[in-house]
């Protein structure tokens, strides 16, 4: 099992990357929660391998914290997906720019 | 006395009047009147009775064994006591400690129990205000805060009480609110009595500071016993506030002097009471005559120690006693408002009050704050009768020949001007007689004082005498006049008790067993007050007593030839003393010169800095910092793009800037 330790990091870190060229790159906003639900699934993975890793539970107690936050954080941010979409405009988050005025 | 019970009794005492406050003030109108009229005199009455509890138990101790100090709750408490090796340290507290002494439970009675009269006396008064509740609220509220205020063993709450009672009579004075000048007279007692505070303030800021204790350490205590038992003779050398006579005593004397000026009205910030009589009357019955404008003679009494250190700062008070005292009676003979005689009035034996304890004879004044708390309740709840009857209007010159209409209103009032005026048998008479007589013993510039002091006499019995004579007797100058009515038996009651009360309460200080200088009621306060330093010799106080009844009598002589018979001209002095008059009738143009030396420069102060300095000096700065921060805010906002792209790039960017950064500090 632990000789496994450095490719679940690797796996992770991939995974984190991936996510996060995703959220740099998509003009979707779908996608682009989807790439954060990707980064966030990443960090469990790295806190879950480090805890099996320590033998401790303190990694797997975030690992849940995360996915509790992640889940709320999924109903606001589709809440406001779906808010946009239901004012007509179209869900392109570089279009969606109204912030900076 | 058990310390249990007095605890239990003097809870009582204070927690009635706070409780009828806040129910009264809490159920916002709600309440019928009917159950209002009940509780606001009704706790104020039931204060009363445990004040004679407390005041019957005392009367069982020895003489010298009737003060007792009780803690109401502790607070602010920072001293340590021992425990698991700590030794004990003593620190400080501001506990709300009450002393129940002789004075206390004295002036504790003339609360509740002249407050309870003119509350019973009020239903009457108010009966057909909207405000009802509202009044009761703020007269129980006074009643309270006049009971802490002197009740408290505390500096701190000495001055929570006496700041409380300032708003409770800015509240009671502007309590018709719609009328614009009420308001101003409350504006007016309110910030007097700031001014004062300041003085209070100050003055126990020092003895905090200073007082030191029997090896020289400063005991940082607000206690008043404490205070006391530490500056009095004997302790003066090693500690105290300093020698006798000493700068730093006489400064906190004269100190605290400032803020019982302001309480009782005396001269320099005395003009506040005349103008407060825009308040309903029993307001002015109970605040300005019975209780709280001698708060400032109980401070100076209760503060006595200090004052027998500071014999400059009493001679300072009884100065300003007995000037005031004066200029007041001299006011009160030209005046045509009812109420603002008998304020004057008010002003002026305050002024002998103030005079008394000036010069050391702290019982003779308390004696006389006693007595004047009867027959000046009395005098302006009689007013209120006749106000009431002549649908308030107060010109004496509108009313005339109410005595055969208002008869039992006129014998009352009557009753009181005698006592006011110091006639035998009545109130006045003791009191006044054996405050001179004291002071003539007592003054540092004897004579003089005691000439100015018994000249009063005659003033006091002339504008009082004015009074009755030009309102009660003649005829009906006007319709309100012709159709007076004799007030309700709830407003005559109280009067007629009050009456009564007038006519006795002077036998209190007659020593049965013979003329001796300690009398009944003297003998009650020497424990805390102590015995007068030196009283006249029966020659000399016998011919001081003449003389000042032969003054009083010649005063009621004089009004019955001038308005009596008309054998004297009424425009004798307007003609003959055209300054004197118009200086009496404008009361020494005290506002006049206030209005010159504070109102107008502040204002000219006040419309040169909007006109010069508000323009460029104020809003420049304002204006300068808000372009300053919109220029920073243009070049700042170019950061922020919308895209959500950019933010998230910057983000990742710094976050592996910190991972970079974070990794060469582990390695």
């Amino acid at each position: 099992m632990s000789g496994m330790f450095p490719g679940f990091l690797i796996l992770s870190a991939a995974l984190f990357s991936i996510g996060a060229v995703g959220v740099l790159v998509r003009r979707n906003p779908l996608v682009v929660f989807m790439s954060i639900e990707l980064m966030l699934n990443a960090a469990n993975l790295a806190l879950i391998t480090y805890a099996r890793y320590t033998h401790t539970m303190a990694g797997q107690v975030f690992a849940l914290f995360v996915i509790a936050v992640a889940a709320s954080e999924v109903v606001v941010g589709l809440a406001l997906i779906t808010g946009v979409y239901r004012s007509g405009r179209r869900l392109d988050l570089d279009e969606l720019s109204e912030m900076s005025e | 006395m058990n310390p249990t019970l007095i605890l239990v009794l003097a809870t009582i005492v204070l927690g009635l009047p706070t409780a009828g406050f806040l129910v009264n003030a809490l159920s916002a109108g709600r309440l019928p009147k009917k159950v209002v009229a009940w509780i606001g005199p009704g706790v104020v009455l039931g204060a009363f009775v445990a004040t004679l509890v407390i005041f019957v138990a005392m009367l069982e101790r020895p003489a010298n064994d009737r003060g007792i100090t009780v803690v109401l709750w502790h607070w602010l408490n920072t001293s340590v006591a021992s425990a698991g090796g700590v030794s004990a340290q003593a620190g400080f507290n501001a506990n709300f400690s009450l002393r129940i002494d002789p004075l206390a439970v004295l002036m504790m009675l003339v609360i509740t129990g002249i407050g309870g009269i003119i509350h019973v006396y009020s239903v009457g008064y108010v009966a057909d205000d909207p405000s009802f509740n509202r009044f009761f609220a703020y007269m129980n509220l006074f009643i309270t805060s006049m009971l802490v205020l002197v009740m408290s063993n505390s500096l701190v709450f000495l001055i929570i009480g006496w700041s409380m009672v300032a708003f409770a009579s800015y509240a009671l004075i502007a309590f018709w609110y719609e009328r614009k000048s009420a308001v101003q007279a409350g504006r007016k007692a309110f910030i007097t009595q700031v001014i004062g505070d300041v003085g209070l303030y100050l003055g126990a800021f020092l003895i905090f500071l200073n007082l030191r204790g029997p090896n020289g350490q400063l005991l940082h205590t607000v206690d008043l016993q404490t205070i006391f038992a530490n500056v009095g003779p004997g302790s003066h050398f090693h500690g105290g506030l300093g020698p006798v006579g000493g700068g730093l005593v006489t400064t906190i004397g004269i100190l605290l002097f400032i803020g019982a000026a302001a309480k009782s009205a005396q001269w320099p910030l005395h003009t506040w009471l005349p103008d407060a009589m825009e308040g309903p009357t029993p307001v002015s019955a109970l605040i300005h005559a019975a209780t709280m404008v001698t708060a400032g003679v109980y401070l100076v009494a209760r503060f006595h120690p200090i004052y027998q250190q500071a014999p400059v700062a009493a001679g300072v008070v009884a100065c300003v006693g007995i000037g005031t005292a004066f200029m007041a009676g001299v006011i009160g003979c030209t005046q045509y408002d009812i109420k603002r005689v008998i304020a004057y009035s008010t002003m002026s034996q305050i002024g002998l009050m103030i005079f008394a304890v000036g010069v050391g004879a702290y019982s003779a004044g308390m004696f006389q704050l006693f007595t004047h708390a009867c027959f000046k309740a009395l005098l302006f709840l009689a007013a209120g009768n006749v106000i009431h009857a002549m649908h308030d209007d107060q010109d004496i010159r509108v009313m005339g020949g109410l005595s055969r209409r208002m008869k039992w209103t006129f014998v009352c009032f009557t009753v009181g001007a005698l006592a006011l005026s110091g006639i035998p048998i009545f109130a006045g008479f003791f009191s006044k007689e054996e405050l001179l007589s004291n002071g003539l013993a007592l003054g540092p510039a004897v004579p003089w004082l005691w000439v100015i002091g018994v000249s009063v006499n005659v003033l006091t019995s002339f504008y009082i005498f004015r009074v009755v004579w030009v309102a009660f007797r003649g005829e009906p100058r006007s319709d309100h006049a012709q159709q007076a009515h004799e007030a309700p038996p709830v407003m005559l009651i109280p009067v007629a008790v009050l009456a009564g009360l007038a006519t006795v309460v002077g036998f209190l200080n007659i020593d049965f067993a013979g003329f001796a200088p300690i009398t009944v009621f003297s003998s009650f306060l020497q424990p805390v007050l102590g015995v007068p330093r030196a009283t006249p010799s029966d020659l000399v106080g016998g011919l001081a007593l003449l003389v000042g009844v032969i003054l009083s009598v010649g005063g009621v002589g004089i009004v019955w030839a001038v308005y009596g018979r008309g054998v004297i001209s009424r425009e004798l002095i307007p003609q003959r003393l055209p300054w004197l008059y118009q200086l009496s009738f404008n009361k020494f143009y005290w506002d006049e010169i206030y209005a010159l030396a504070f109102y107008r420069p502040v204002g000219a102060a006040a419309r040169f800095v909007r006109r010069a300095v508000e323009p460029d000096v104020i809003d420049g700065a304002v204006g300068g910092i808000r372009d300053a921060v919109a220029t920073l805010a243009d070049d700042f906002r170019t950061f922020q793009t919308g895209f959500l792209k950019d933010y998230a790039l910057v983000f990742f960017f710094f976050a592996l800037v910190g991972l970079v950064v974070l990794g060469l500090k582990l390695t």
